[in-house]
């Protein structure tokens, strides 16, 4: 039989660590709640647009991409669904955004727990973006 | 008024997420505490030894790795600050975690997200898979170099 204060010793680790993460939830989404409604993220996905040639998507999917890169992976699911990708198309850019989304969050997540995050940031996008070139030549 | 709502959706959707961490941060802390009560770290420890061996991440690692593998990446950085407050993870570890955990996390929930709209799931999740597992190796195999020379350099 476990004993109460164990029990109750793993709720209280919950909650500290539950306001370890809010203080870093928080302050993130809000931000990143008010970076969707600023210009900044059509802007950002404009440029992106001849990047998308390269993994064999159309330009207008660099939207959803920036939409999942920035914000989440529910936010760039809304964007896919009305560009009628095929079944290839979605699998590429499916493979980029499940390498690299949230980053804002997620990084800020990392953080948290001591490491240095500039590499790790970098290192998804550009795995997820390689992964989609050999996805696009050999699928 | 735009300025408004967008206030309105900070503020609703900063809480859910905060309510929806606790609600799975707390149970899973009291599942950690009574897993350690019973001493059941040691069972979990050989059923993944294969793969944490391979990737350089000691046992103390193996609650933060799973609970990011199943429920994200939130989690298992919150085991993480839990194990690193009781002092049992080095930066080293910390960081092989975190390296695993941002290239392969939440496994159910996004992978479900992905394959409702048609992506080839399978083969996207094996290729996480193999990614994260390549790049942890290699950098432990890194560190354990470094390690290496470090002590013969204070040797001689």
């Amino acid at each position: 039989m476990v004993p109460f204060s164990t029990i109750k010793q793993g709720f209280m680790n919950g909650l500290k660590v539950t306001w370890e993460l809010t203080k870093v939830v928080v302050p993130v989404y809000i931000s990143v709640t008010i970076l969707k409604y600023t210009p900044v993220l059509p802007w950002i996905s404009k440029h992106m647009e001849p990047v998308m040639k390269l993994v064999g998507l159309p330009g207008e999917a660099s939207l959803p991409l920036v939409l999942g890169y920035c914000v989440n992976i529910y936010a760039a699911i809304g964007a896919i669904t009305p560009l009628n990708l095929n079944i290839k198309q979605i699998t590429i850019i499916a493979a980029m955004l499940l390498l690299a989304h949230s980053l804002p969050m997620e990084t800020a997540i990392n953080k948290k727990t001591g490491v240095r995050v500039t590499g790790l940031v970098v290192l998804r996008l550009l795995v997820g973006f390689a992964i989609a070139v050999g996805l696009n030549i050999f699928i | 008024m735009p300025y408004l709502d967008i206030a309105r959706e900070a503020i609703t959707g900063s809480s859910l997420n905060v309510l929806k961490m606790a609600a799975i941060v707390i149970p899973l802390m009291i599942f950690v505490e009574i897993f350690k009560e019973l001493n059941w770290l040691d069972r979990l420890t050989s059923i993944m030894a294969p793969i944490t061996r391979l990737i350089g991440i000691p046992p103390e690692g193996n609650l933060p790795l799973l609970s990011g593998l199943i429920f994200g990446i939130s989690y298992g950085s919150g085991l993480i600050i839990q194990s690193s407050r009781e002092g049992k993870l080095t930066l080293e570890d910390i960081f092989l975690i975190n390296l695993f955990l941002v290239m392969c996390h939440s496994l159910f929930e996004d992978t479900l997200l992905f394959a409702a709209i048609g992506a080839r799931w399978v083969l996207i999740l094996i290729l996480r898979l193999i990614i994260a597992i390549s790049f942890c190796s290699l950098m432990s195999r890194i560190y354990k170099k470094r390690r290496v020379y470090s002590v013969t350099s204070s040797n001689e």
